[in-house]
């Protein structure tokens, strides 16, 4: 389910805690999905299980992921979601600025740029 | 405080007119995965085995479980295992002969799990010692410390010798045993890799002090490279807060820095009106320019 | 030629110690020639020039243990000539230790005639003089290659089969001369035979010997698996000798008893000669104690013992089998007694002195905590001498009663010195210093 790089500067918990909130809002993890348990996803990538339960307790703060007793965690409902909009923003944060940096290296000018993702959108819909 | 599992206050060691560790504190709780990192003569081995009681410290105090190290009580001794860096293994004995003698000195041994280890690990119970390979032998003295379930595990470089394969096998019996989140493990390793898998604290010893002794996250995130662009080249060095190492290239530098967060980017960039782009590093490369 | 050079250098200078030893045995012999040089019938004073000889001997003990790893070492295959280098290092440094022997013994026997110049003026003196030169150092040059031998496999294999081929040899070095010398069959011929088949030998299968190990790897691995099972002995309920080395006895009484009757065979008389190689066993008995202290580190975590307390276990344990080994020892020299026709003086004061051999060597042993240094290694050679006069004194025609007991009576004083400083020493013993090159690597780590 997740490609984690314990190598990489990114600390596992906030690799673990983008990817959920990448695929939750592109509808790859729909509303009801119960996620690995922290102990198998340790044992799997033979990780630290610290590390894992403080990616799930930030996104349970955050509203993405429910807890159950007795069962695995599972992905909120999309009602609670919609009120993350600044969240969501806040995500899309970092592609944004890079995205902008690029064109202003490249001189193309806003509504060029504009023009460009307006694209890209339309062409993503399917 | 006192449900520490291990706590060092002041802790100095010198060998001679040597002093290998100084006047260090820290401390082990339950549950804790600890990478020791260091150079060659950093003084690992001296602080494991500190922290074991095999030998006194100059000065300073380090207790386990409540006592003091260097007169640990029995009751105390059968909660802790070793894997020391030079095996102690018996050679005119077979792997079958070493697991029982040692298995006698503790009450409670888990034999099914030590032949279920045996099985999984390869290791042949009626081979004689003597005639092990080095990987083989270093097995073996891992497994006569896990045998009776130890609440402190400390291991000094126990994969030197191992294949990745082996390696791997190790760490996920590692992560079985603190699963419970009660037991404590403390290890060195010059293997960074799998202390970035199984630690969640690092100690980096440098010149006989804990240069680090923190969250392996936290860690990622205090240390990181900043590359900067935009420098006017008339203006003199600037002062970066926390600069381990500078690297400047006309417009151009390479900074990594300590205790980086958003808000000193923010100033930064504005006080010297330049851009900088954050890169963060893998442990090895934290290490490595620690030690610039 | 220069490696060679460095290679006999780095022999007799390799540690501060041995070090000491050598420049001490250059000066002791140096100030006895200038003696016997200078002053006639000087030759009783040869005493002084064996002391240096031997004081200069220890001085390149680290000789055999070097050779042993550097013989393993994969230099020794890969530089040019590796081998053959080392093989002529260990012939240089053999000869280099003969020859004070074949200098001085011609100066003792010169210098105890009447008037030097004069004596040398005669054309038969000087053959004389050179024959017994030649003689001396080619009898030195075997006596000494054979005790290297000895001391490799004593020190280069620290197990009971070392210790075994050691004490072979010594018996062979120990007991053939005495034939030879009761039978005058000593030549010089004979002398440079033994030394040219010696060598051959040693030679040819010190080069040949990485293609007969390449060999050896690919049979299988265990020859005898009942025989190394025999080895290990039954260890339950013994774990805490097992782990101290100390489980099996009859190891080394077997390793003691097998050279002493291979040696009924050379000699039957010649109690002096039994007494010493007695006292060398009982001697042997104890300095396995040695290594109590660093196998005691396996066990420090793995019991409820406080360092003192484990001092009292350690030494319980270590007198398990230090104790089955003297009694049998004690038993075998009443037979030995019997059988080399010993004075009842000399059994009544020789079995004492094989339970003091015992006693200080394993007292001295446990006091061994922090690898040999100076205290260990001089007290070690010096409770050696002293047990090597003692055995001089106690074979003599006319045994001197009262120097015997006196000379006892210190020892047993030593011995509860000794012991007192083990006890102490236990009751701080640190781990990380035990071994000296675990030390170096404590304090490289």
């Amino acid at each position: 389910m997740f490609i984690l790089n314990p190598q990489s500067g990114v600390p596992i918990y906030r690799q673990i805690l983008e990817q959920v909130r990448r695929m939750v809002a592109s509808g790859q993890l729909p509303p009801g999905t119960a996620l690995p348990s922290v102990r198998d996803l340790a044992l799997r990538h033979t990780i630290n299980p610290m590390t894992i339960s403080r990616a799930y307790s930030i996104l349970e703060t955050e509203g993405l992921l429910e807890r159950h007793r007795g069962r695995p965690m599972t992905v909120a409902s999309q009602s609670r979601n919609h009120t993350q909009l600044p969240k969501r923003l806040e995500q899309m944060g970092p592609l944004v600025e890079q995205t902008v940096v690029a064109a202003k290296q490249l001189h193309l000018s806003e509504a060029e740029l504009v023009k460009a993702v307006r694209r890209e959108w339309e062409q993503n819909d399917d | 405080m006192t449900d520490a599992t291990v706590e060092a206050s002041n802790l100095s060691k010198s060998f001679g007119d040597k002093q290998v560790l100084q006047d260090m504190s820290f401390g082990v709780s339950p549950g804790d995965v600890i990478g020791v990192l260091g150079k060659n003569g950093a003084g690992k081995t001296t602080l494991l085995e500190l922290m074991l009681g095999f030998t006194p410290p100059s000065a300073g105090a380090v207790r386990v479980f409540g006592h003091d190290s260097y007169s640990l009580p029995g009751s105390i001794k059968s909660r802790v295992g070793f894997v020391p860096q030079q095996d102690e293994l018996l050679d005119q004995l077979t792997v079958a002969d070493q697991l029982r003698v040692i298995a006698s000195f503790y009450p409670r041994w888990d034999s099914s799990l030590i032949t279920r280890l045996c099985g999984e690990w390869g290791v042949d119970t009626n081979a004689r010692i003597k005639s092990m390979s080095v990987g083989e032998r270093q097995k073996l003295s891992i497994l006569l410390a896990f045998g009776h379930k130890p609440e402190l595990l400390i291991l000094d470089e126990p994969v030197a010798s191992l294949d990745p394969i082996a390696r791997r096998q190790f760490l996920e019996q590692l992560l079985t045993i603190s699963a419970d989140g009660e037991r404590s493990i403390v290890f060195s390793s010059h293997i960074v890799s799998d202390i970035e898998r199984l630690a969640n604290r690092i100690w980096i010893l440098k010149d006989g002090k804990l240069d680090w002794q923190g969250d392996l996250d936290a860690l990622k995130e205090s240390i990181v490279r900043l590359h900067i662009r935009g420098l006017k080249p008339e203006l003199a060095p600037f002062k970066i807060l926390g600069l381990l190492n500078l690297r400047r290239d006309g417009a151009f530098a390479t900074a990594v820095v300590r205790d980086w967060t958003p808000e000193a980017q923010e100033a930064l960039e504005k006080s010297a009106s330049v851009q900088i782009e954050v890169e963060t590093l893998g442990l090895e490369e934290i290490f490595v320019e620690l030690h610039r | 030629m220069k490696a060679v050079a460095r290679l006999v250098w780095s022999y007799f200078t390799g540690t501060p110690v041995l070090r000491a030893f050598t420049i001490g045995g250059l000066t002791l012999m140096a100030i006895d020639f200038y003696i016997l040089a200078t002053q006639p019938q000087a030759g009783e004073k040869f005493w002084l020039a064996m002391l240096g000889i031997i004081v200069f001997f220890v001085g390149s003990a680290l000789m055999p243990v070097m050779f042993g790893r550097l013989a393993r070492s994969h230099a020794a295959g890969v530089l040019p000539g590796g081998r053959v280098k080392l093989l002529i290092s260990v012939f240089v440094t053999i000869l280099l230790v003969a020859i004070p022997a074949g200098v001085l013994a011609p100066a003792g026997f010169v210098s105890g005639n009447i008037s030097v110049p004069e004596f040398m003026k005669d054309p038969r003196a000087r053959d004389y003089v050179l024959q017994l030169s030649a003689i001396t150092f080619t009898s030195a040059v075997l006596f000494a290659g054979w005790m290297y031998l000895a001391m490799w496999f004593l020190t280069s294999q620290r197990n009971m089969a070392g210790l075994f081929k050691g004490l072979l040899v010594i018996t062979l070095v120990i007991f053939a001369p005495a034939r030879e010398i009761r039978d005058l069959t000593v030549t010089l011929l004979w002398n440079l035979q033994q030394i040219a088949v010696i060598w051959i030998v040693f030679g040819a299968g010190f080069l040949l010997w990485p293609r007969f190990k390449a060999a050896r790897a690919r049979r299988s691995r265990e020859r005898f698996p009942g025989f190394d099972r025999a080895l290990a002995g039954n260890t339950a309920g013994r774990e805490f000798d097992v782990m101290l080395g100390t489980a099996n006895p009859w190891m080394l009484v077997a390793a003691l008893v097998l050279p002493l009757l291979l040696a009924t065979r050379f000699v039957r008389e010649f109690p002096a000669v039994w007494i010493y190689f007695l006292t060398i066993c009982s001697v042997v008995t104890g300095a396995f104690t040695g290594q109590a202290a660093e196998r005691s580190r396996a066990l420090w975590l793995r019991g409820d013992w406080s360092r003192p307390s484990l001092f009292a276990s350690v030494e319980r344990s270590v007198w398990r089998h230090n104790g089955v080994v003297l009694g049998v020892l004690l038993l075998v020299t009443v037979g030995i007694g019997k059988y080399a026709r010993f004075s009842p003086t000399l059994l009544m004061a020789g079995l004492p002195l094989l339970v003091l051999g015992t006693l200080l060597s394993t007292y001295l042993g446990l006091m061994i905590t922090r690898g040999l240094r100076w205290l260990e290694i001089v007290s070690g050679v010096g409770v050696m001498l002293s047990l090597m006069a003692l055995a001089v004194l106690v074979a003599r025609e006319r045994v001197d009663l009262a120097a015997v007991i006196a000379l006892e009576i210190v020892l047993v004083v030593l011995a509860i010195v000794a012991r007192f400083v083990a006890r102490r020493r236990w009751t701080q013993i640190d781990w990380m210093m035990c071994r000296p090159d675990r030390a170096m690597t404590a304090r490289g780590a």
